[in-house]
């Protein structure tokens, strides 16, 4: 039997009566009451994303909520809901810190707490985290948080998306822990505050009315069950809901072999210059029930904001943890019961102020993530998950339409969406959010029909999934043409290496890369009336490079022999009418011996073009006949060349 | 481009000698080991930042205590007294 590390007995062992004296409920009632909690904060974000104005939490899905505990409990974070991963281990500590740093004497039915300080409750300066202090009986039984994007908090980059602003001065408003509405009424000075300093408040307003309301709607759903329940059970429930995932992740840390356990990931640069990589170190120390992560050896801060906060980093530490250990409980603050992060102040995962910037914060969150997968690879064996696209190369464009209306698009037109890594299960999806983001792709629809923009392409790239046993999923294209003048900053941070780690045998993904077309003297669409070509070398010649492992000759991807060019080289660009952004992802990690793939399912492969004829034959020992292109039904496997071919690889040891 | 990029250099956490005579005040049953098993830094675990003591070989926590809220992280407006 195990401990848990706590000295608890396990719930599934407890009695009847000593499950009730731990919980001050019955088993029964505190399912009820954890899946209750659940479906108030999944109510509360459906309908945000219905209600909401602006595309970044319309569109995007880039809020989350959840419900923690009083002071009393330390604020257990006992529900997460569905949404933005990069918000939810760092909320615990943000409702945490900012109820402390206010006084939880001083909060009053009615109040709504916020604040967006990176440093006291992670994420960047945009995503505010809205505090709503649940009363029953006159007692603050409860909090229920909804942390949501905002589509700008000033800086000196409208929406704020950019790699290069140096401090936190640039990066914009900060807000302290502070009253938003007090006896459900707003304040005043705190809105004139935000509205003084951001862009863009015609939709900023209605958005933070949307989420009040939202608050409101999750406060009345909670105080139906603390009537009905009390507020015992409702506390009960609240410990139980964050003891079930802290007793299944000491069991599932217990079940790896005692060691230690070390990966990194390195991120290309900051937006200073490209002399100095940023290399983050973890080594993971597992002794019984518990594991240790340490981050020393990680490096300092980076000069410009592509730092994560304390917080976000720990949320990357868990996330990776349920990932790779413990994928079947809920995400919540007990994850971490038997988990310490070492985590020196100052580095590029644990930024400090004022001048260690954090705004493009999962750039440093993620490789945390992916340097843990490396990590514990061998200790997790065929649980082994691929990585991922890795970074979200974000684009952020602005301007003014011929009427004299602003324009912004974020995170719509860049690399923001990608290709997983494959796992035992199977193949690896080609096309989502990143394994920290879980959010929206924004519809072509909607780009098209609010923004002078024109999704050209969106597709995925052929050769480009790290091969396995599962594949990797490929990596994405996307061409987006601007039809005004515009400014942008583009952020692909981590396209000298791929992200997509192969695991278990599995190969890498490709590299990605950034180009600018410009239409004059480049390529113009519109008057060829053609695309720009993918694979063809030439094409990329009348390009400028943004970013990626080029050929300084033909700018095109390459991997072996090219140079890395930097994507701090323009901090802003500006493009005329026409002009074109290509982004490609990086491919995500195959899992597995590719020469041990069915050869059925390289022909499948083939036909949907992921992979080449001549791939499947030097990648997987498989040998396809016929035209991809014109006769894709048409294809067959070369059954005896393939058995050949794989006897060979066979023979050497390969397959 | 340039060539020759570096990693940026690395920080670490202190990990800090605690005596006999800590452990024995703070109550810490040592199961034998020296002191020079033991070692005290801060951690971020569940339920926010704590200064832990640790056995550096078995990795078991013999004590541990809350620190602050945002522990090593120091806010431009720390020690700012409005009066």
């Amino acid at each position: 039997m195990t401990d848990l590390g706590v000295g608890k007995t396990p719930i599934k062992d407890l009695t009847d009566a000593e499950f009730e004296a731990r919980y001050n409920c019955d088993r029964y009632t505190a399912t009820v009451l954890s899946n209750r909690m659940r479906y108030i904060v999944e109510h509360m974000c459906t309908n945000l994303l219905h209600h909401a104005f602006s595309l970044i939490l319309r569109d995007w899905y880039d809020f989350a909520a959840t419900i923690s505990g009083p002071a009393s409990m330390n604020y257990p974070m006992s529900t997460v809901s569905n949404s933005l991963v990069l918000f939810s281990g760092a909320m615990e500590h943000a409702v945490r810190n900012a109820v402390e740093e206010y006084g939880p004497e001083n909060l009053k039915p009615g109040d709504v707490l916020m604040v967006n300080d990176p440093y006291r409750a992670g994420n960047h300066v945009n995503d505010i985290c809205f505090i709503r202090p649940v009363f029953h009986n006159d007692e603050l039984v409860t909090f229920i948080a909804l942390r949501a994007h905002q589509l700008d908090m000033g800086g000196i980059v409208p929406a704020g998306f950019s790699a290069t602003k140096k401090d936190v001065y640039e990066t914009g408003l900060v807000i302290p822990p502070m009253l938003a509405y007090e006896n459900d009424q707003p304040v005043q000075h705190s809105f004139h505050l935000i509205f003084n300093n951001a862009r863009y408040c015609a939709l900023l307003l209605p958005d933070m009315i949307t989420i009040y309301q939202n608050l409101l709607l999750g406060e009345r759903l909670m105080k139906e069950s603390l009537e009905r329940y009390g507020a015992d059970a409702w506390l009960g429930a609240i410990n139980y809901s964050v003891d079930v995932p802290a007793e299944s992740m000491a069991s599932a840390i217990k079940a790896l072999p005692d060691g230690v356990y070390e990966g990194s990931d390195l991120v290309d640069a900051d937006g200073i210059d490209d002399t100095l990589e940023y290399e983050i170190k973890v080594k993971i120390t597992k002794a019984g029930e518990r594991l240790e992560v340490d981050f020393s050896g990680t490096s300092q801060q980076a000069r410009t904001s592509i730092n994560a906060g304390v917080f976000d980093t720990l949320t990357a530490v868990g996330v990776a943890l349920k990932y790779v250990l413990d994928p079947k409980t809920a995400f919540n603050s007990g994850a971490y019961r038997n988990v310490d992060v070492v985590l020196p102040a100052g580095t590029i995962c644990s930024a400090t102020p004022p001048d260690g910037p954090v705004f493009l914060y999962w750039e440093a969150a993620q490789p945390v993530l992916l340097a843990i997968f490396k990590a514990l690879e061998p200790a997790v064996g065929e649980n082994a998950v691929g990585g991922d696209y890795g970074s979200l190369s974000i684009h952020n464009g602005h301007g003014v339409l011929p009427d004299g209306t602003p324009w912004v698009t974020v995170a719509q037109c860049g690399g923001e969406h990608g290709p997983w890594g494959a796992t035992k299960t199977g193949d690896a999806d080609s096309y989502g959010g990143f394994y920290m983001a879980n959010n929206l792709d924004p519809a072509t629809e909607a780009i098209e029909s609010e923004l002078p923009i024109v999704v050209l392409r969106k597709e995925y790239v052929p050769d480009t999934a790290g091969v396995g046993y599962n594949r990797g999923g490929a990596s994405v294209l996307r061409d987006s043409m601007y039809l005004t003048e515009a400014h942008h900053t583009s952020s692909p941070v981590h396209t000298k290496r791929s992200s997509g780690a192969g695991v278990h045998g599995g190969k890498d993904g490709r590299n990605g890369a950034t180009w600018l077309f410009s239409a004059e003297g480049g390529f113009d669409v519109a008057q060829r009336k053609d695309l720009i070509p993918v694979l063809d070398p030439e094409a990329y010649r009348q390009s400028t490079p943004v970013s990626g492992m080029l050929d300084p000759d033909t700018k095109a991807i390459d991997v072996e022999k090219g140079e890395y060019f930097w994507f701090g080289a323009n901090p802003l660009w500006h493009t005329k009418p026409n002009d074109v952004f290509r982004y490609i992802t990086c491919g995500g990690g195959g899992w597995g011996n590719p020469y041990t793939r069915e050869p059925e399912r390289v022909l499948v492969d083939v036909r949907d073009e992921y992979i080449s004829i001549e791939a499947a034959a030097r990648d997987f020992g498989v040998i396809i006949t016929g035209d991809p292109q014109k006769d894709p039904e048409g294809l067959q496997i070369d059954q005896q060349a393939t058995e050949a071919r794989r006897a060979e690889l066979r023979a050497a040891g390969m397959a | 481009m340039t060539d020759g990029p570096t990693p940026a250099p690395g920080l670490s956490v202190e990990r800090e000698d605690v005596s006999e005579e800590e452990l024995r005040e703070l109550g810490v049953d040592t199961s034998g080991a020296p002191a020079s098993d033991f070692k005290r830094y801060p951690v971020l675990s569940e339920g926010g930042w704590y200064i832990v003591i640790k056995n550096q070989k078995t990795m078991e926590t013999v004590h541990k205590e809350k620190w602050t809220l945002l522990g090593p992280v120091k806010l431009v407006t720390d020690g700012l007294h409005i009066a």
